[in-house]
This record gives structure tokens, C-alpha cells and sequence, in this order.
């Protein structure tokens, strides 16, 4: 327990902390956490999968609630959003469960006692949660970057997306190019960073306030921590799927009106879709 | 002083997400106010929204996080 270190109480660590080497391979806690994470998935998969009842009972539809919700946002995003609903509720539900994973009882207080090379010693937790650790959420900023730039190039071209990157008026083609490459990249950098910024954030705050007052008060942080957990995860999966949608979206002759329009008609479709979604959310 | 720097820059970097999630949620709230049944089209784009502000405070927190754990002088 961190609570006996003595002059310390507050275990913080920005790195993942390494548990044992597996080969070339250095096993880090965040690791387990993102094991952890989709073995709760796939174990709720298969769960799924062999006793879905068409009148669902009461675990069932409570484990369908998210998904529900999901797919209403995800279905009124765009007209092709079968092609990215997977990815989509993929990463909703990873980093739904990681974050969740992060505030379980034991973990990050569960671990391996270390003593550092300057004589310190240390708790090095057996399970941190993975998406407190940069490596993690970079690797999804990563594949959904990837993604937006791959549907873009088959939607509309390499050409069309060169062309894009150019600008409207091509004479200020030298300008625009390095900016809108600038923030093509910086969308990987903000995605990656606003989920491990608040994740770690979050697990800073139950440690400060688990060592100032170790009663009653972290329950009101652990509250608010599976809030924001939960917003995270629609925030990060909202994002991917708005990249996505614009990158794919028709472009008419130029970009901000397509960008209106396709605002426009997502307001629509989710008016439209308005009961089961708010019936998910209120449930 | 790299943590007096963390500090200011944690500091100085919440006041501008603070304002502009402030006004987000207040006209969120009025657009919900004064038309209910819109929730459904109000929340995405909110939640966008308060996404985009709130990556600017998590920049600041980036930065100050870099001050102490990373920086040449932090321990």
C-alpha cells in the first residue's frame, strides 16, 4: 500500500510502470489494464453471443444500453456510417471499459513492493488503467488517424484529398498546405492527449484526495471520475466519427458548405432519430 | 521553479476553457430551456463542443506535467 511509504503519500507515476520483460518485449501495468479491458470485452462478446433473447432481460439490456446510444449517434452521423460503425463503437467501448477498469477497488493499490536504484521504495501497481498511459490512447489516435485519412483518399481521391490540403485558392496553396497539415497532425496530437491528460488527471485527483482525506470524500471523486470516464470515451469515439464523416462527406464546390450541410442533416437525422436515443440516455 | 512554472501555466491555462466552457453550457442550457425536445440534436454537438474547449485546458495540463516530471531542472 502507498499509504505506508511514510514521506510520500501520493504514488504518482507519468510512466507506465514496467512489471516484468518478456523477451524483447518490457510488460508494462498499463499493458494488464488494456489486457484487462479487452478481456471484459471479449468475455461480454461471447456472453452475448450465446444468449441473446429477442425480449432482452434485465442484464442484457442494460449491457445493450451504450450500444443503443451509440449506434443512434452513430446511425444519424452520416448516410455511409455502416462502413465506420465497428471502428466507431470500438474504441467507445475500449476506452468505456478501460477507463471503468481504472477505478475498480485494488487497482492501482495492488502491487509489486520495488525498491529504486536511489534506495526509494515503492509500490509499483500490478494493473494501471490503460488509458492513463500515452502510449495507449496514442495508439487509438493513431489507427483512427489512419482511418480518416484512408477513407478520405477513397472517397474522394488522392487527388481530391491533396487538393483539400491545398487550400480553395490555389495561389495560397504555400500558405494553407503546411497549416492544414499542421492540423491534420495536431487532431492525433489532441485526441491522444485530451484522453490521457484527463485520465490521468482523474487518477492524480483520487490520489490526492484518497491521501488528504481518506474517508467518504473519494467516493464523491470516484463519482465524478466514472462521469468523465464515461464522456471520455463518447467524446474520443464523437471525435473519430466527426473526422471521419467530413473526410468522407461530398464535396460540393467548397469546403465549408459541405461542412454546413452535413452538419445540417446529422441535426436532422438526430431529430429525427430523437425517441430510442433520448430513451437511452434517460434509461 | 519549474513547479512555480507548472503551476502558473495550470493557473493561466484553465481561465480561457473555463470561460468558453461556461458560455457552452449556459447557451446549451438555454437552447435546452427554450426547446426540450431538441436534446437529442443539441447533444452531440455539445459534447463536441465542450470536447474542443476542455483540449485547451488539457494542453495546459500537458505542459505543466512536462515542467515537473520532464523538464532538464525536475526532479
Amino acid at each position: 500500500m502507498p499509504e505506508e511509504e511514510g514521506e510520500s503519500l501520493i504514488h504518482v507515476a507519468i510512466k507506465a510502470e514496467e512489471l516484468f520483460q518478456l523477451g524483447p518485449l518490457h510488460v508494462t501495468n498499463s499493458m494488464v489494464g488494456a489486457l484487462l479491458a479487452s478481456v471484459v470485452l471479449l468475455a461480454g462478446a461471447w456472453w452475448f453471443a450465446r444468449r441473446n433473447q429477442l425480449v432482452p432481460t434485465r442484464v442484457q439490456s442494460l449491457l445493450e444500453l451504450p450500444i443503443e446510444l451509440m449506434a443512434g449517434i452513430i446511425s444519424a452521423s452520416t448516410s455511409r456510417w455502416r462502413s465506420y460503425a465497428a471502428l466507431i463503437l470500438g474504441f467507445f467501448l475500449i476506452i468505456l471499459v478501460a477507463n471503468w477498469i481504472g477505478l475498480l477497488p485494488g487497482v492501482g493499490t495492488i502491487g509489486i513492493a520495488h525498491v529504486d536504484e536511489t534506495g526509494h521504495e515503492a509500490v509499483i501497481p500490478l494493473v494501471r488503467p490503460a488509458s492513463a498511459d500515452l502510449n495507449f490512447t496514442l495508439g487509438l489516435a493513431i489507427v483512427s488517424f489512419v482511418m480518416f485519412v484512408f477513407w478520405g483518399i477513397r472517397a474522394n481521391g488522392a487527388g481530391g484529398y491533396l487538393k483539400e490540403l491545398l487550400g480553395q485558392p490555389l495561389y495560397m496553396a504555400p500558405l494553407m498546405f503546411p497549416i492544414n497539415l499542421i492540423s491534420e497532425f495536431s487532431r492525433l496530437i489532441s485526441l491522444s492527449m485530451r484522453l490521457f491528460g484527463n485520465v490521468f488527471a482523474g487518477e492524480v485527483l483520487l490520489a490526492t484526495m484518497i491521501a488528504l482525506v481518506p474517508i467518504l470524500v473519494p467516493a464523491a471523486f470516484l463519482g465524478l471520475e466514472l462521469i468523465f470516464g464515461f464522456v471520455q470515451a463518447l467524446v474520443f469515439a464523437l471525435l473519430a466519427m466527426t473526422y471521419i464523416s467530413t473526410a468522407i462527406a461530398e464535396h460540393h464546390s467548397a469546403g465549408h458548405d459541405s461542412d454546413h450541410d452535413t452538419d445540417h442533416g446529422a441535426a436532422h437525422a438526430a431529430g429525427a432519430d430523437h425517441p430510442p436515443a433520448a430513451e437511452a440516455a434517460s434509461a | 521553479m519549474e513547479f512555480l512554472a507548472a503551476g502558473l501555466a495550470m493557473g493561466l491555462g484553465a481561465i480561457g476553457p473555463g470561460i468558453g466552457l461556461g458560455i457552452a453550457v449556459s447557451k446549451a442550457m438555454e437552447a435546452l430551456g427554450r426547446n426540450p425536445e431538441a436534446s437529442g440534436a443539441i447533444f452531440v454537438p455539445y459534447i463536441l463542443g465542450i470536447a474542443l474547449a476542455e483540449a485547451i485546458g488539457i494542453y495546459a495540463l500537458v505542459v505543466s506535467l512536462l515542467l515537473i516530471f520532464v523538464a532538464p531542472g525536475a526532479a
